[in-house]
């Protein structure tokens, strides 16, 4: 038997401690490599695969590899705390320090070529489905699929340096440690009773003070509350888990009647003994979980917006002409004959704005004619306005404006024409969106109309309203125009004397970007949730000997199959929600103050979403919860 | 009627290698008796613990406690049974590590459902009798071997079982610990009427019992009774153990006692 053979046979002899760990790897180097494989396609730049899908692939790419730097070197420690007696032995029987050294290096480089390796292969089977998705959120006609070898070598060199890394660093460790060190275990078992009544109670007050800044949240400075609670939260759940929970188990110990009661006893010491021996892992789960939930659902959130885009936007196109503009008889008329082209329904409202200072607010103000509003409203289904000489009425510039607007009761003089006009009420509904006008419209009866237009005819803005039924259809219409905008706003050039806006196709791109986003974010936190509880399961599998003893005692002490059942549960249930339970407190929180945030800018409600977030992650977490524990009885009541 | 009685028991491991750890045993145990059960390695000692507390159901034959035969009770009313009739004392003690020393103790008293008052004053009068009760806060890790056996012995009585089982109970402890253990067992056996069967390599802790039952290779071998002065009684099972032949090395060295 060579060196490297004995390697090898203890990475796969004892394949069932490396499983759990082996599959949260395969799986990060998979959606690593899926996300390769987007970054890289030869497509990018054309269609609609834009700057910000490459910059959240990259992104998403950049967070796997660090999260998997973390998740790597804390479990190569756990490996080497579960080994070390190991390690003893081999030492003992004369193996220099240099080769056990090489030995954990060559270990750990045969665990990360398979899974890099399988990962890859895997990430390829599956790249077909997800370019699949890929193209269906991104409405896009085609997305073929491509060989090129950039980005497996990508996902190789990443992951291959990587493994090499832990693998030297792990070697470095264990050639500077005494055989001692190792017989005592490395790390060791904490002190189950072990703990500081301050920080418990700093714990404890530090998150409670967090959830209470949460919900103060839109009252109270934003920025400052962003920049102080985040670390206020996570210090305050690293306390709760090393100090406050054992705590409030001590408490509760000493209440004999509630403690000396049946199982509990073995079961709440047990819960103790395993809090403060995995307190690290679980702050480290509860707060990457807070963090995927969190990203999750604000993509979620974001997603709805688009939801209540149509809302905001009720026109299907609208084309501005500032005054002097030439090309406006051209762009209109292209506009039309390309809708009828493409068989689009639509009508075609034109609106003459005039703008004038009002004496009233001194700003300036968007003059509107009865008329022409008055046809725009009937095309959108809304009541029309009837206005005498001297009157007007304000144009809402959102829903939420609406309301406010209506008991508005001002007389103001418009200034150059000189017009007095007595301003009370809104037209009914939306019907010119905020970022055509501006927010203060107004719309003045014919005869006011013409007196403020003769002032200064040159100098009047036309807007072309498109109503379009099938709105979401227009995203090729206008996209010479378009073009030309970007184009002038890439050169910096002279403003343009038009403006255009395709909600139809602004849609489509927010829609896809991000529900892309949503799909990103899933995956990772995907990967995330598979780590967390990869480690947990590794955790109980390494503790395995020991608890099989423990449970051998108790079956001799007399404890029936249905207490240690219990007991099980009662061990396991903390491991696996109590990270997870403050994980969702946290985001709970988080959302009610980001809830609150998010009105400010678009008045939104993402309760649903997060819900739905939160929910689904629950429901896989029970479903991971009874496959371990399934897993974990099955090897505690089987033979030794 | 002998309160244990072993009626040829043959215990058989299927496996890879057919194994018969137990052939054709017979013996009693009358109430009140302290039997020590002696044999090389291999010889089915621990299997025959295992029988007895109903870990493992013989192959043929019957185990009577109490005129019950643990094969026969459903598993709740068995592990009852176990918490009960049966206190356990163990070669490595086996106390389990978060639970303090009192914690260990009144275990199989929760797991009974008694008032805590009754579980206070039972474990108090363990205590008390077995020189604990300096220690009941600490955990196992913070006490001596002989004192975490003593815990171990205190867990074992705290129920009043009528019989205890002992699996080399001074296996794992230096030559004055195991005799305080020993001389604990041999007055609780007089003043209590506990049964106890105890498994040992050790002709020392064989020779403070009534009676050494000697089996090899899983079958009855021979027994010898107590008489009147313990070293020569000591110097017989030291006879029949060289009779017996089995590993030298199993003996633990000669300490005269």
């Amino acid at each position: 038997m060579t060196f490297r053979q004995f390697a090898y046979r203890n990475v796969v002899r004892n394949r069932r401690i490396y499983a759990a760990f082996f599959l949260a790897s395969v799986f990060s180097v998979m959606v690593f490599f899926l996300y390769s494989m987007l970054m890289f396609h030869p497509g990018i730049g054309e269609q609609f695969i834009t700057g910000i899908t490459l910059i959240g692939m990259t992104t998403a790419d950049i967070i796997l590899y660090v999260f998997m730097l973390f998740f790597l070197f804390y479990s190569m420690r756990a490996f080497m705390q579960a080994r070390s007696g190991e390690f003893a032995l081999l030492l003992q029987l004369g193996m220099e320090r240099r080769q056990l050294g090489k030995l954990l290096l060559l270990e750990m480089l045969l665990l990360g070529a398979t899974s890099t390796a399988s990962g890859i292969v895997l990430g390829f089977t599956f790249s077909k489905y997800f370019f699949m998705i890929v193209r269906e959120l991104l409405q896009l006609s085609a997305l073929p699929l491509y060989v090129s070898w950039e980005p497996f070598l990508m996902t190789a060199g990443a992951f291959f340096s990587l493994f090499l890394l832990i693998g030297l660093l792990s070697a470095y460790i264990v050639a500077n440690r005494d055989i001692s060190e190792f017989k005592k275990g490395i790390g060791g078992e904490a002190n189950p009773f072990g703990y500081s009544p301050g920080r418990a109670a700093a714990g404890i007050l530090l998150l409670l003070s967090s959830y209470g800044a949460a919900l103060l949240a839109g009252r109270v400075n934003v920025l400052y509350l962003s920049v102080l609670l985040p670390p206020a939260a996570t210090l305050g759940t690293y306390y709760f888990f090393s100090h406050s929970v054992l705590y409030l188990l001590d408490l509760f110990r000493d209440r004999k009647s509630l403690y000396w009661k049946r199982s509990r006893l073995v079961s709440l010491a047990e819960t103790a003994a395993k809090l403060r021996d995995n307190a690290n892992m679980f702050f480290i789960v509860a707060i990457v979980s807070t963090v995927a939930f969190l990203s999750v659902g604000t993509l979620a959130s974001l997603a709805t917006y688009t939801a209540q885009y149509r809302a905001l936007n009720p026109l299907g196109l609208v084309y501005e002409s500032f005054p002097g503009n030439p090309h406006e008889y051209e762009h209109v008329t292209g506009l039309m004959k390309e809708l009828q082209t493409a068989g689009l329904e639509y009508t075609h409202v034109p609106l003459t704005v005039a703008r004038e200072e009002s004496s009233f607010s001194g700003q300036p103000i968007n003059i509107l004619r009865e008329g022409e509003v008055n046809r725009l409203a009937e095309t959108l289904g809304a009541g029309p306005v009837n206005l005498r000489p001297g009157e007007a009425v304000f144009l809402p510039y959102s829903k939420e404006a609406a309301p406010r607007l209506k008991d508005a009761d001002i007389r103001t003089e418009l200034e150059e024409s000189g017009v007095d006009v007595h301003v009370k009420g809104v037209v009914g509904g939306l019907l010119l969106p905020a970022y055509s006008l501006g927010t203060n419209s107004i719309v003045v009866s014919e005869t006011d109309f013409v007196k403020v237009a003769s002032v200064q005819p040159g100098n009047l803005l036309r807007i072309h309203a498109f109503d379009v039924p099938d709105w979401e259809e227009t995203v090729g219409i206008g996209l010479a125009i378009e073009q030309a905008m970007v184009m002038s706003e890439i050169q910096q050039g002279e403003a343009l004397p038009f403006y255009y806006k395709n909600p139809g196709l602004d849609y489509s791109i927010i829609r896809s970007t991000f529900h892309l986003l949503l799909l990103t974010g899933l995956l990772v936190a995907m990967v995330f949730l598979l780590a967390a509880g990869s480690f947990i399961y590794f955790k109980l599998y390494t503790m395995l000997d020991r608890d099989r003893r423990q449970a051998a005692v108790l079956k001799r002490l007399g404890m029936t199959e249905r207490e240690f059942i219990k007991i099980v549960n009662r061990q396991l249930i903390p491991q696996f929600f109590l990270p997870w339970g403050i994980a969702m407190l946290h985001s709970t929180f988080a959302f009610i103050s980001l809830q609150a945030i998010w009105k400010e800018f678009a008045d939104i409600s993402i309760l649903n979403e997060m819900a739905l977030v939160l929910v689904g992650f629950t429901v896989i977490q029970l479903l991971y919860f009874y496959l371990i524990r399934w897993r974990y009885l099955a090897h505690v009541k089987g033979p030794a | 009627m002998p309160i244990v009685s072993i009626e040829d028991v043959i215990k058989i491991y299927e496996g890879k290698v057919t194994h018969r750890a137990l052939d054709r045993l017979s013996f009693d145990v009358e109430e009140g008796e302290f039997l020590a059960v002696m044999g090389p390695s291999g010889s089915g000692k621990t299997t025959l613990l295992n029988l007895i507390s109903g870990i493992d159901m013989p192959t043929s034959g019957r185990v009577l406690i109490k005129g019950t035969d643990p094969a026969t009770l459903r598993p709740d009313d068995l592990a009852r049974f176990r918490r009960r009739e049966l206190g356990f004392v163990f070669q490595d003690f086996n106390l389990l590590r978060m639970l303090t020393v009192e914690e260990n103790i009144v275990l199989p008293l929760t797991l009974d459902r008694l008032p805590v008052e009754e579980m206070d004053a039972r474990v108090k009068a363990i205590t008390a009798r077995l020189g604990l009760g300096g220690i009941l806060h600490k955990r196992p890790d913070e006490i001596s071997g002989g004192q975490e056996q003593r815990v171990a012995i205190a867990r074992a009585l705290v129920h009043r079982p009528s019989i205890v089982l002992a699996d080399e109970p001074t296996g794992n402890l230096d030559s004055n610990a195991a005799r305080e253990v020993l001389d604990l067992l041999g007055t609780i056996n007089r003043e209590n009427r506990t049964t106890f069967i105890m498994v040992t390599h050790d002709p020392i802790a064989a020779s403070y019992c009534d009676r050494v039952l000697f089996i090899k290779d899983g079958a009855y071998y021979n027994e010898i009774h107590k008489d009147d002065r313990r070293r020569t009684f000591f110097q017989r099972i030291l006879n029949m153990l060289s009779l017996l032949g089995g590993n030298v090395d199993d003996l633990s060295s000669v300490r005269l006692p």
